[in-house]
């Protein structure tokens, strides 16, 4: 197809192909080459003892950097592709994104696609590939949730007319008031995707989700009050749960002293541990770790971090922390710069995921908060999670393209 | 942008603020507060806790293997090795990775179906070549070995624990020709030899396992246990990095920290005399038929150091777990064929021998010295200026005590009628002791018996050690107690380790210092550095020199004269005691026959004693019910028992110490003298020479000049001894045959032997005038041939029953 000249082009396409962010690009690159070259290091031990035994690496050392290596240069060119789209498309695509999402959530459940490991069913398998499809879950509830949001002020069409007569109407009307009928619709589909993600036994995604939808809420405007009133429903129920199941409980205890039951969940978090301390300041050196020999389970998975602070010591440690951080800050400078609402609430979403899934991985893996299997962006092993990252990178960078530039002085 | 068809709902302002406020709070919160606590937490595990974690990561992934350090040798006063380690090689199986070396995957097809059989038979086939070779190469019981390979949970069952280098090189040959690596292996650990096998046994000890020691061997009894410490030195270790596999890292580091090997120990005990002790002990049991055993001490009385201990029956360090005595052996034998092999009864009995073997009687179990132990309250009353040398003391046959039936009797019906002191010890009156002791008083034998160290131990440094048995304070001192003090006087009613007795008796006889004995003198390092050397401990000072000098003169004495002649021997000074020790705690065992202790505490030379030994020989067996003497015909008593077989041991020692000889008159007479030369001599010269030599000559054949002489030049032989000049053609017999001697009397052997062309030596109670005196054993057997001039040692002993038991 040959490229349109410029003048040809309506304003929103000219706006389109705008230049995109060349700070927030590098972060991403950078994230994802140092990623790569730790998961090396990672899983080099790892590999060469064959020891996952769901999968055959011939004693190949390389043999999940080479896969990883695949999947980086695909979602970075899934990357591109995706900034060079018009994200106006988004608003349209969200209800395919989110609908496709919770079918390949539903095909989890459907014997020969859908793959378990241990109790926990969250895989399918197309092809060569396997993959989460609640990964693609949070981007879809996070591009629901923009596209909708976004018309919250304008194009909802006219405030409805409540009848005044009959009590149902006067009832309707006060809940409208307070702005708890507009928040219906979201609820539904949060308790929809939820439900389904808790039939996984995917503690750790419902928590993302949770935390990147309630960023957009939060962004969108929604009244304060209902954020104070989630945050006591949510805290009151992990209260419960921690306090009144004994399955939370061995995990706070184990949280608290993972030495108290080293069978049962205390082996990993304490060799975490023992790799994060043993690193000490400057780490014993890129590809030195000890601990991946065979001690930290998981080390090239969620693990990855400990063996990163083992090698690289605080000091690497914090390098990597501060990149992060540097992208989650550039990320909501795009989203304050955003052409409109809808460019605003996908990119708060979009990095919101990253910053709570970053968070939540150090956490655990450090012992901030109770251990649960949350992978670490551009870090850990899995092809389509590295890849569906990137191209939400994409999207970020799709936004971008439509920042208006300064104007000169 | 703005669809303008509809009002807005609020106002666009209002929402823009809120929209960038809100997003510029996520911004802070995301992009910077959460980073916080996560460097929080990495500062406190990396920076601050850093050095535990370190730690724990060291020590998983190090594995530290120990390496044994080399165990000191144990040597003699002379630098015998008594013990000695070597290096030997444990062989391991490891039944899990022979199991685990045969992998399911290569005998899978392409679409993984296991070929059973296939790998069956793969896995038995490797099981076959180890078994089959080590049952060729060890004799390993096959069948056990086959349950132990296919133990395939257990990755270290220990075939061996000591193959010698020989074996072991047959075992690496095996191993690295099979390619067996995996599934067997050599490690070299250490096993203690003990040249001298079971001389010494009850000293060096043994080594095994204890329930702390695991798989090493430590020191269990003697100095072995006692000097663990010094004698074990440091496990070295080697650490190299492993994973979490605990498997070897290929391009790991590897460290080394070197085994500090043990000291080695250099005993106070001197091989050939604890040989010569044990010999007699053994020579004792078998002459007179001894029961329950035999044991026996022979110190220095100047330092308290320990120059042989041994209780006999003993065991043999190198194999400790068998009985070593036959006898024990065949009592065991005897309850296990009737009750079967395997049954309690043969198990509590070979138990009860094996505990027997290994108990050193000399410092675990305590006896009745008897009347060894008189010359305590001899010298009690000498130093307390209670009693002299000149005292006399009546014995009318027994004693008889207030309020008491019954009379003590002395053991000579009879009495020993009127007699001095030193009289009264040599006939070991039992009469004249207790009267003594109730001279010196309870409280003033009470002092004495805690200065001799008696109720105490003797802290020696060998573990075990028992104290005596007495009374309790109150009651020995109290107005009850007078038989208890009269029968303590001649060492009765109570009881003493040995060690206690020799040690007390040392300070009697050694000028009134009572030492602590010792068997440990130096220990040394591997470069002979000396790190600790035993400097004489005297304990205190019990009894005055002058007091001591005049025991030494009444106990030279009793042998000299008196009941202790059996244990005289020329030109050696012995002075000593003997005792005879009821075992009343015994009547109610089965075959109790008025048994009896036999002992004889003997020192020499008596005017400055240089060994002090102590025999005791446990229950001699008697003829018959009531008979007073053994199936031999010698009467059952420490004076005719003990006594010789402890006055031959002492000159042996005196010999092999090289301690000079000393004769009185009487004995210069009988003295070992050069024999000078006088072939080609004139015969009346010669007979002038050899007279003045102090030896009377007869001649053979006829002629002038002498030719041959018996004993040639130089040969020493006693004095007063008849050589042979030989005259004209006549040369000596090349070989002549040892007469029988038995039954004879000095004189009648002396001729006897001379007659054929050989001399006498005589050793003994050499008395030519007493009657009773005939031979009891010659060196050189009744009918070898032998060269005319040789010496031919001849012991005496006296016939006389030389009674000395109470009552």
């Amino acid at each position: 197809m040959a490229r349109k000249a410029k003048r040809d082009l309506t304003i929103e396409q000219q706006l389109a192909r705008g230049p995109i962010d060349l700070p927030f690009l590098a972060l991403v690159m950078l994230l994802t080459a140092v990623g790569l070259i730790m998961l090396l290091s990672a899983s080099y031990a790892s590999a060469m003892y064959n020891l996952d035994p769901a999968v055959n690496t011939k004693g190949d050392p390389l043999y999940y950097f080479k896969r990883q290596f695949g999947f980086a240069i695909l979602g970075v060119v899934a990357m591109f592709v995706i900034s060079k789209i018009d994200y106006q498309h988004f608003r349209w695509m969200s209800v395919f994104v989110l609908g496709a999402s919770i079918v390949l959530m539903a095909l989890v459940f459907v014997p020969g696609i859908g793959r378990a490991v241990g109790d926990a069913r969250r895989w399918i398998k197309l092809g060569p590939i396997t993959f989460q499809p609640s990964e693609i879950a949070k981007i879809g509830v996070i591009m629901f949730f923009a596209a909708r949001l976004s018309k919250r002020n304008s194009q909802l069409g006219p405030p409805k007319k409540w009848s005044k007569r009959t009590f149902t109407g006067r009832m309707a009307a006060r809940l409208d008031r307070v702005g708890l009928l507009e928040l219906i619709p979201y609820g539904m589909v949060l308790v929809v995707v939820l439900g389904i993600i808790a039939l996984q036994k995917h503690m750790s995604c419902m928590i993302l989700v949770t935390a990147a939808a309630a960023s957009v809420l939060l962004v969108a405007g929604v009244s304060l009050g209902w954020f104070v009133a989630g945050g006591v429903v949510i805290g009151a129920a992990l209260w419960f749960i921690i306090t009144q199941t004994d399955y939370m409980k061995a995990r706070i205890d184990i949280w608290q002293n993972p030495l108290s039951d080293l069978q049962h969940g205390g082996y990993q978090p304490w060799q975490g541990r023992i790799a994060i301390g043993s690193g000490g300041l400057l780490g014993v050196g890129l590809g030195n770790s000890r601990q991946k020999y065979l001690f930290l389970p998981e080390e090239h998975n969620d693990y990855i971090f400990p063996i990163v602070c083992e090698e690289l010591g605080m000091v690497g440690a914090c390098v990597i922390m501060a990149l992060f951080a540097l992208l989650i800050i550039r990320g909501f400078w795009l989203a304050l710069h955003a052409r409109d609402r809808f460019g605003t609430l996908l990119v708060v979403g979009i990095t919101s995921l990253t910053a709570f899934q970053t968070f939540f991985n150090i956490a655990v893996v450090t012992g901030v908060v109770p251990p649960t299997g949350i992978s670490l962006p551009f870090f850990s092993y899995g092809g389509t999670a590295l890849a569906i990252q990137l191209a939400e990178m994409g999207m970020v960078l799709s936004v971008s393209r439509q920042i208006a530039a300064p104007k000169a002085e | 942008m703005q669809n303008a068809d509809h009002k807005p709902r609020r106002a666009e302002g209002k929402n823009n603020r809120s929209l960038f406020r809100r997003t510029i709070f996520l911004m802070a919160v995301l992009g910077i507060g959460i980073f916080l606590p996560l460097i929080g937490q990495l500062y406190k595990l990396q920076i601050v806790e850093h050095s535990q974690w370190e730690e724990r990561a060291a020590n998983q992934q190090t594995k530290s293997v120990s390496v044994a350090a080399s165990r000191g040798a144990i040597y003699d006063r002379e630098g015998r090795t008594l013990a000695m380690s070597a290096t030997v090689y444990k062989l391991i199986l490891n039944p899990m990775t022979i199991y685990s070396s045969v992998s399911k995957d290569d005998y899978k097809d392409e679409d993984g179906k296991l070929d059973e059989a296939a790998y069956e038979k793969a896995l038995y086939d490797l099981r076959k070549t180890i078994v089959d070779g080590i049952v060729d190469l060890f004799g390993y019981d096959e069948e056990r070995l086959w349950t132990r390979i296919e133990r395939i949970s257990s990755g270290y069952e220990v075939l061996y624990y000591e193959l010698e280098e020989e074996d072991a090189e047959k075992a690496r040959e095996f191993i690295s020709k099979n390619k067996l690596s995996v599934g067997l292996q050599l490690t070299p650990s250490s096993k203690r030899y003990y040249p001298y096998s079971s001389i010494g046994s009850h000293v060096l000890g043994y080594m095994g396992q204890t329930e702390t020691s695991g798989e090493n061997k430590v020191g269990k009894s003697g100095v072995e246990l006692g000097y663990e410490d010094a004698l074990s030195g440091e496990l070295g270790r080697v650490v190299t990095s492993v994973n979490g596999r605990s498997q070897d890292m290929i391009s790991g580091y590897e460290m080394y920290f070197d085994a500090q090997n043990g000291y080695n120990v250099y005993l106070t005990i001197d091989e050939r005399i604890q040989a010569m002790l044990e010999q007699t002990l053994a020579e004792g049991i078998e002459t007179y038929d001894v029961q329950a055993g035999a044991f026996g001490l022979a110190i220095d009385p100047q330092t308290g150091a320990v120059l042989a201990m041994a209780s006999s029956p003993d065991f043999d360090p190198n194999n400790w777990g068998t009985i070593l005595s036959e006898e024990l052996q065949a009592q065991v034998d005897e309850v296990a064929a009737e009750y079967g092999d395997d049954s309690q009864e043969a198990n509590d009995a070979w138990k009860e021998a094996w505990n027997k073997q290994m108990r050193n009687r000399t410092l675990d179990e305590t006896y009745e010295p008897g009347s060894v132990f008189k010359p305590i309250t001899v010298a009690i009353g000498l130093e307390e200026g209670i009693i002299s040398l000149d005292s006399t003391y009546y014995c009318g046959g027994s004693k008889k005590f207030p309020g008491v039936n019954d009379p003590i009797n002395c053991h000579k019906k009879g009495g020993h009628g009127e007699q001095d002191l030193t009289k009264a010890v040599g006939n070991s009156c039992n009469v004249a002791l207790m009267d003594i002791a109730e001279q010196i008083g309870a409280e003033t034998t009470w002092k004495y018996w805690n200065d001799f160290g008696l109720r105490e131990k003797t802290g020696i440094d060998l573990s075990g050690e028992e104290k005596g048995i007495f009374w309790t304070e109150d009651h020995f001192k109290s107005i009850n107690a007078s038989l208890e003090l009269a029968t303590s006087s001649f060492g009765q009613r109570f009881k003493v380790t040995p060690l206690e007795m020799i040690t007390a008796f040392a300070a009697v006889i050694n000028g009134g210092h009572l030492f602590q004995p010792y068997v440990v003198q130096t220990i040394s390092d591997g470069d002979n550095n000396t790190v600790f050397y035993h400097e004489v401990q005297e304990v205190r000072q019990v009894i005055s020199e002058s007091t001591s000098e005049k025991m030494r003169g009444i106990l030279e004495s009793v042998v000299a004269n008196d009941s202790g002649h059996n244990a005289y021997q020329i030109g050696y000074r012995i002075g000593g005691k003997t005792g005879t020790s009821e075992l009343l705690d015994r009547k109610n065992e089965p075959g109790y026959n008025n048994d009896v202790m036999c002992s004889f505490m003997g020192f020499a030379p008596a005017d400055d004693p240089q060994v002090l030994v102590l025999l005791v020989y446990d229950t001699p067996k008697r003829s018959g019910p009531g008979s007073s003497s053994t199936a031999g015909g010698t009467y059952i008593s420490g004076g005719n028992i003990a006594a010789p077989m402890a006055g031959a041991l002492i000159a042996d020692i005196l010999d092999y110490m090289g301690i000079e000889k000393q004769y009185s008159g009487d004995e210069l007479a009988g003295a070992d003298t050069l024999m000078p030369y006088v072939v080609g001599n004139e015969l009346t010269v010669a007979k002038t020479i050899i007279q003045n030599s102090g030896f009377e000559c007869r001649t053979i054949g006829t002629g002038n000049t002498v030719t041959h002489q018996v004993p040639s030049a130089g040969v020493s032989i006693p004095g007063g001894s008849n050589v042979i000049l030989y005259l004209g053609d006549e040369v000596p017999n090349a070989q002549v045959e040892t007469p029988d001697l038995s039954g004879m009397s000095p004189t009648a052997a002396k001729s006897k032997l001379e007659e054929t062309g050989l001399f006498m030596r005589a050793t003994g109670v050499v008395d030519y005038t007493d009657p009773t005196v005939v031979m009891a054993a010659q060196s050189v057997g009744a009918g070898t041939m032998v060269s005319p001039g040789t010496v031919v040692e001849v012991r005496f002993v006296s016939s006389v029953a030389y009674g000395d038991l109470n009552g």
